[in-house]
């Protein structure tokens, strides 16, 4: 039983990261149609940028809540501005063109991001600094429940409940629900579609980027090419809850890492993968379109 | 008539059949992959750029034909021969029995799923199931090709294999355009509802070319595990299947030259920059984005008429 709770909060905990990356692929999904494959190369980005923010501003050794609290806003302004750049220089000269062109475009932004850090900060493992949360840890019973996995939970459920209420309260998130809908349409009710992207891209990469620090403080070794794995789970979250779904990202997000855990603590760490990619098929072969995700007629 | 694009492949033809002669065994070796590897390309192309299913997995059925000639060869001790029908063969089943139930998906999903089965297939691989696939280390000691007597050891031959694969590939994709199945597939590609209305089975000609395109990537997997003598799970990962996904639509889907080109540049081309080993793969990322903003259906992008000429024949 202890082991099983310890594996519901490791599996929360990873979910939540999962549902974070998710809602960066759904977003962008949603409004372009587009699997931006560079979005899991962003969020390792973030974890090499927030390395660096920590170390040379800081100076190792430092905890205080201004500092941790300056290292994520600092690190995700920079990913929110990479990740403008990369729509503006990599995906919108390609709106118009054959999907599969932007989806070639999205992989080369995916090697160009991943080889950049490589070259920046090195081929080799590097480990976060892990006075950036206190190690405080707390025993409930049988299981343990480390502080960082606390801020993760927390700042996780914040950030998505912000994001849940900014998209479907605000005018702004209107215009976006709308461009996602129909953009043309969109268009001629005189919002600027331009800049709708603009902010989801902003909006998906600061998402990336926390979830990207967070990597670093939970796992605490970081490398450059680890973000294909953590995007091409969270991938399969965004698209396991209904792809271009919000809460949808969510549900899958919290459901992967939940099964993930239970199967590399009950069952397997050799096979998880292969765990996870069955769900997902078997997933898609009885509700084709995820598990929020609405059935939509085709138009001819 | 000879017209420009038939002088061009003539004297690549030539240029690709003396190649051999030219160059040392490094580049002989670099020679007979890229052949190798347009046959996979090829047999991509047909997946992806003729039946339009979004498939990213391809290393999958091309690791499969490899794995089936190391198995069959070093654990069973088939000749290299006798395991070439095997080899195209499970592939194509394999391809029917998981495409089968996931080919009507959309596009992208599609994408993913096809992603996961090549994860699926190289962690069968690394966890060395039944003892037979050897684990990350793979299976070496492959056989080679004897035939009458003769064997058929050198870089060379095997550069001359691989040229009669192409070739033999060729052959099918030219049938394959020329028969009910490509006027079939062009009608799905101009529009997929138009076709569905006309009667044509999208989900039926789909499967088709997957299972095709299965074979002939299962052949050139045996094909490339005789070349090395050797097969290992990381030559058929995820990365390899993003590969040749690229090749064909840099290149250019469905178009013969632009395959051949895509090969060229996203295999032989990192081979020439070895030198510069670290930073290559910037520029290549550079070079794939710039490639798709200026030429977004690809280098040499098929020219697609209206109506195709073999069907206005005597038509005025």
């Amino acid at each position: 039983m202890d082991i099983f709770l310890q594996q519901i909060v490791n599996g929360l905990t990873i979910g939540s990261l999962y549902a974070l990356v998710a809602l960066g692929y759904t977003m962008v999904y949603g409004v372009m149609r587009l699997i931006n494959f560079a979005h899991g190369d962003l969020v390792a980005l973030s974890a090499f940028v927030g390395l660096t923010v920590y170390t040379q501003i800081f100076g190792e050794g430092i905890t205080s809540l201004i500092a941790v609290v300056a290292v994520f806003m600092f690190t995700a302004v920079i990913v929110a501005v990479v990740g403008v750049l990369l729509e503006r220089l990599a995906y919108r000269p390609l709106r118009t063109a054959p999907r599969l062109s932007a989806v070639v475009s999205a992989l080369g932004a995916g090697l160009v991001i991943q080889n950049a850090v490589m070259l920046i900060w090195g081929p080799n493992m590097k480990i976060f600094p892990s006075e950036i949360f206190p190690s405080t840890i707390w025993a409930i019973g049988g299981i343990v429940v480390t502080f960082t996995q606390v801020m993760i939970l927390g700042l996780s459920s914040a950030l998505m409940v912000a994001l849940y209420f900014f998209i479907n309260r605000t005018k702004m998130g209107t215009a976006i629900r709308a461009v996602a809908i129909d953009q043309d349409a969109a268009k001629l009710m005189g919002i600027n579609v331009n800049r709708i992207i603009m902010v989801i891209f902003i909006i998906g990469s600061a998402l990336g980027a926390v979830a990207g620090l967070f990597i670093g403080a939970y796992y605490r070794g970081i490398t450059f090419d680890m973000g294909w794995m953590y995007g091409l789970n969270a991938f399969v979250a965004a698209i396991m809850g209904g792809i271009g779904n919000i809460p949808g990202a969510m549900l899958g997000g919290l459901l992967l890492g939940l099964f993930n855990a239970m199967i590399t603590g009950y069952i397997s760490t050799q096979w998880a993968e292969t765990f996870t990619f069955v769900l997902l098929i078997v997933i898609l072969v009885f509700r084709p379109t995820g598990i929020l995700g609405e059935k939509v007629a085709e138009k001819v | 008539m000879m017209n420009k694009t038939s002088l061009i492949a003539l004297a690549l033809l030539v240029f690709m059949g003396f190649y051999p002669l030219f160059v040392d065994s490094a580049w002989l070796a670099v020679g007979t992959t890229f052949l190798v590897f347009s046959v996979v390309a090829f047999s991509q192309d047909i997946i992806l750029g003729r039946a339009g299913v979004f498939h990213m997995g391809h290393a999958m059925f091309f690791g499969m034909g490899a794995y089936t000639t190391a198995i069959l060869n070093v654990h069973f001790g088939w000749p290299i021969l006798a395991t070439w029908a095997p080899s195209v063969l499970i592939p194509m089943a394999f391809a029917f029995v998981l495409a089968g139930p996931i080919i009507h998906l959309r596009g992208d999903y599609l994408l993913v799923a096809t992603i996961g089965f090549n994860i699926i297939f190289i962690q069968v691989l690394e966890n060395d199931v039944f003892g037979l696939t050897g684990g990350p280390n793979g299976i070496f000691g492959i056989d080679i090709v004897r035939l009458f007597g003769i064997e058929f050891a050198s870089q060379t031959y095997m550069y001359y294999m691989a040229f009669i694969l192409l070739g033999i590939a060729l052959f099918i994709m030219r049938n394959l355009d020329k028969s009910k199945f490509g006027r079939a597939m062009f009608y799905i590609n101009k529009d997929e509802i138009a076709a569905q209305s006309m009667g044509i089975s999208i989900r039926y000609y789909k499967l088709y070319a997957f299972i095709v395109g299965a074979g002939i990537a299962g052949a050139a997997g045996s094909m490339f595990s005789v070349q090395y003598s050797a097969v290992s799970p990381e030559a058929f990962n995820v990365t390899q299947s993003i590969m040749f996904f690229t090749i064909v639509l840099v290149g250019g889907s469905a178009s013969l030259p632009g395959v051949l080109i895509g090969t060229f540049i996203m295999f032989v081309l990192p081979e020439v920059f070895r030198e510069f080993e670290t930073a290559r793969y910037l520029v290549f990322g550079l070079a794939m984005i710039l490639t798709m903003i200026l030429r977004p259906r690809g280098i040499w992008p098929v020219k697609f008429g209206d109506i195709p000429s073999y069907l206005k024949k005597g038509v005025k």
